[in-house]
């Protein structure tokens, strides 16, 4: 049928181009691995970005259409699922790096050994990680300076050990930042500037981010946001070494005979469809995609889909979702907030990261102030929707505003999981992902302590109205998506080992946030950029060695 | 053709003046019934920010979906993104057009005149009938409404598609009231200027560098930001 060559075998085909799919792109191209990228969302450059709300917001721009790329979800398996945007998370070139606001704290010494710490949790399936963090530092700190962050080393008094300080200093104060650190001191309470995926200094070719506001989901025309898709993939590029094709969508992981992956199956953007053979595949969709294409992959070899002898590929989804308190102050009494200048956030606290059981649940998040929205899409619960009371909420309290958000550390749970919708496909025929979550106890009295502490947060920095704003159930807001590919050294427990390469076949592996064991209770780009770096290296140091010659 | 390659094509949502998919009615009502969603008082409101003109080119096919980045015309869809927007805009058609006919419907029912015949009193009585609720109350700090319509203020927006036509009309008024200029609405940044915000002269301002929120911010703060005399000028509660 198609009328285009076949492409020639390549030593690693990589599935994405986002925070892992690039990452492992560029360590392995850079030394001498020849290297195929298949992204299956378009390859916009800087110049496809610019301040327009409703075009990256409202429209979908970026992110996944909902009509073409749908999913399902529901909160158990008694109900029938629903389509729903769910986890909205651009399917780019660059991927969550694009449009994301950049928030790149590492894991606490606490995240790698939570089983340790708290012990077996009914109802959840609470691990320790693999690794350590002294195993992930170095890895953390060569990302931090070849990505480009700003921070200030040292201010957060809950940091583990570092090697380093940040590249760039940290990003300038907001009001919003301001009223923040006036309300915590206020309360006893420490706060530092947000570690970010940004540079504020000139810094290897790029220039400091333009301060226009547009940050937080808006993809940067400039240089100033870090993303992979203006870093490591142009270094990728760059060796010549690696060929990355857009539009490119993987409907199938191939195996041989030996049970080892043979390659991948993909279509291009005009349906003609091509198998790129490879000595090793790396998985990077996602950790929702991802847990879907080896649900996909099924063969004589693996019936329940590539890798799930353990039956645990798509199992232990976490979402990390996002829950916040809005503040409203009075334009008489307190100086106007602007939510709108600067870049959504600029500072964050880990005060409320380590657990204290007197709180009445385990674990922990970092919290931080942002602005709630720009024109079009700001709003609080109660805003009047229509006439003059509409009109007048909206005119008093735009610039009065802001919200204390918490990502939530939730816990991971074997019945939450990303699975194949037996009744939906997408516009190319495929099976969409399910996600079925409930969020453990601990979820839901985490996530409302914290959000109260929030509204108090907010009462000491003078609002006069404080409006919570909790999760009902989970909805994926923050793109964040783990878990769902459990890295561990059981192969009975877990589908990759402590180099995320699968237990059962040896030379696929998985290097986007689907590995994480446990959710954390921080963004998670930086980790899976170390981590990816670090596995890299692996496959350089020993796995590339055993690779037969196609 | 990939989305990165779509062309851009010259055009502008005020190529012409009126309706591109209206009726002359359709327009007219639509632009009486955003009037009442976003009055006017001793500011603009929907009538002056031509959200009509917003509204109007948005359904005028998927020509005026997606600016180019500039705001120098706008992109031309292809493939299943295109396909996925055409069924969207044309369900969106089907609501405005049944929606102004109920709309006239209510009206006559009320005082036997089309909505655009009645006074501004009674057209809100009709999109209270419409929306199935009263007209929201005026909002205060002081009593408690949480809960009371509203979309959640959530870091991202809702989706439109599962939207009937009285919140999809609230919502696309309050698009076309606040949203770039460069979607037919938000005539001379009106909107913006309503509730303060000091928002680009331009898509392209948002790209130069030109555009900065600079001004706003407190660059010569450092940490520990709480004890800082740029922190300290400010009023604390």
């Amino acid at each position: 049928m198609s009328r285009k060559k076949q492409p020639e075998p390549v030593d690693v085909v990589i599935v994405g181009a986002g925070a892992g799919g690039a990452t492992a792109a560029k360590v392995l191209s850079e030394a001498g691995l020849k290297v195929v990228g298949l992204e299956r969302g378009p390859w916009l450059k800087p110049e496809h970005a610019s301040g327009d709300e409703l075009k990256f917001l409202n429209r979908n721009f970026i992110w996944q259409d909902p009509k073409v790329k749908p999913r399902t979800y529901r909160p158990n398996d008694k109900v029938e699922a629903e389509i729903t945007n769910f986890s909205a998370t651009p399917q780019v070139v660059g991927g969550g790096t694009t449009h994301w606001g950049g928030m790149v704290p590492r894991m606490a010494e606490s995240d790698f050994k939570l089983r340790s710490l708290h012990g077996d949790v009914p109802g959840a399936s609470l691990v320790d990680w693999p690794i350590s963090y002294d195993e992930l530092e170095p890895y953390y700190t060569r990302v931090e300076w070849e990505f480009g962050t700003s921070g200030l080393a040292g201010a957060n008094k809950w940091e583990a050990w570092r090697s380093r300080g940040y590249p760039t200093k940290p990003s300038p104060l907001s009001q919003i930042g301001r009223t923040f650190a006036t309300a915590m001191s206020k309360l006893g309470h420490g706060t530092f500037p947000m570690p970010q995926g940004m540079v504020t200094e000139p810094y290897r070719g790029r220039q400091p981010f333009s301060e226009n506001g547009f940050w937080q989901q808006y993809p940067d025309p400039g240089s100033g946001k870090s993303s992979t898709l203006i870093s490591f993939i142009p270094d990728a590029v760059a060796t010549g070494r690696y060929d990355l094709r857009s539009d490119s969508y993987v409907s199938e992981i191939l195996v041989g005979k030996d049970g080892r992956a043979t390659g991948v199956r993909y279509q291009d953007e005009d349906g003609d469809e091509f198998v790129q053979h490879a000595k090793a595949v790396i998985v990077c969709g996602g950790g929702i995609e991802t847990p879907r294409l080896l649900l996909m992959s099924k063969s004589g070899l693996f019936p329940d889909g590539l890798g799930n002898g353990s039956g645990m590929v798509g199992k232990n989804a976490t979402f990390h979702q996002y829950s916040f308190s809005v503040g409203l102050f009075d334009r008489e009494v307190s100086d106007p907030l602007y939510g709108w200048a600067g870049h959504y956030m600029s500072l964050c606290s880990f005060d409320f990261y380590e657990t204290d059981e007197s709180r009445g649940h385990i674990l922990g998040s970092l919290i931080f102030p942002s602005m709630i929205g720009h024109p079009v899409n700001w709003s609080f619960p109660g805003r009047p929707t229509w006439g003059q009371a509409a009109k007048d909420a909206d005119r008093e309290f735009f610039n009065h505003s802001m919200k204390i958000g918490v990502l939530l550390h939730d816990l991971p749970v074997e019945d939450n999981r990303v699975d194949l919708d037996p009744n939906v496909k997408d516009a190319w025929g495929l099976p969409v992902a399910r996600i079925t979550h409930t969020p453990h106890s601990n979820d839901f009295a985490q996530e409302r302590w914290q959000v109260a502490k929030n509204g108090e947060i907010l009462e000491a920095a003078g609002a006069k109205k404080v409006i919570p704003v909790n999760m009902e159930r989970i909805t994926g807001n923050t793109s964040h998506e783990l878990g769902t590919a459990r890295m561990g050294n059981d192969p009975a427990t877990s589908v990759v080992d402590r180099w995320c390469r699968s237990h059962e076949v040896p030379n696929l592996y998985v290097f986007d946030a689907s590995f994480f064991p446990t959710a954390t209770g921080i963004n998670p780009a930086l980790t899976i950029m170390a981590n990816a770096w670090r596995c890299s290296d692996r496959i350089l140091q020993v796995d590339r060695h055993g690779w037969s010659e196609n | 053709m990939g989305q990165a390659e779509w062309a851009t094509v010259p055009i502008s949502t005020r190529d012409v003046d009126g309706p591109v998919f209206f009726t002359e009615h359709e327009w007219n009502t639509i632009e009486a019934a955003s009037a009442r969603i976003i009055p006017t008082d001793h500011h603009p409101g929907a009538r002056e920010a031509k959200v009509v003109r917003f509204i109007d080119r948005m359904l005028a096919g998927t020509q005026f979906i997606f600016p180019a980045a500039d705001g120098n015309g706008f992109l031309r869809m292809e493939g299943r993104d295109e396909a996925a927007w055409r069924e969207r805009i044309k369900q969106r058609r089907e609501f405005y057009r049944e929606g102004v006919v109920e709309l006239d419907r209510l009206a006559k029912e009320r005082a036997d005149v089309e909505f655009l015949g009645l006074s501004e009193e009674d057209q809100d009585a009709v999109l209270e009938t419409l929306s199935g609720a009263t007209k929201p109350n005026a909002f205060s700090l002081e009593h408690s409404e949480a809960g009371l319509g509203g979309a959640p203020a959530g870091n991202q927006p809702v989706n439109e598609d599962f939207l009937e036509f009285f919140p999809l009309l609230v919502l696309n008024t309050r698009q076309g009231f606040y949203g770039d200029p460069v979607y037919g609405g938000n005539e001379n940044r009106v909107g913006w200027g309503v509730i303060g915000f000091d928002g680009p002269p331009s898509l392209a301002s948002t790209m130069d560098g030109s555009y900065t929120t600079r001004k706003y911010m407190i660059e010569a703060a450092e940490w520990p930001y709480d004890q800082h005399p740029e922190v300290l000028r400010y009023r604390r509660p």
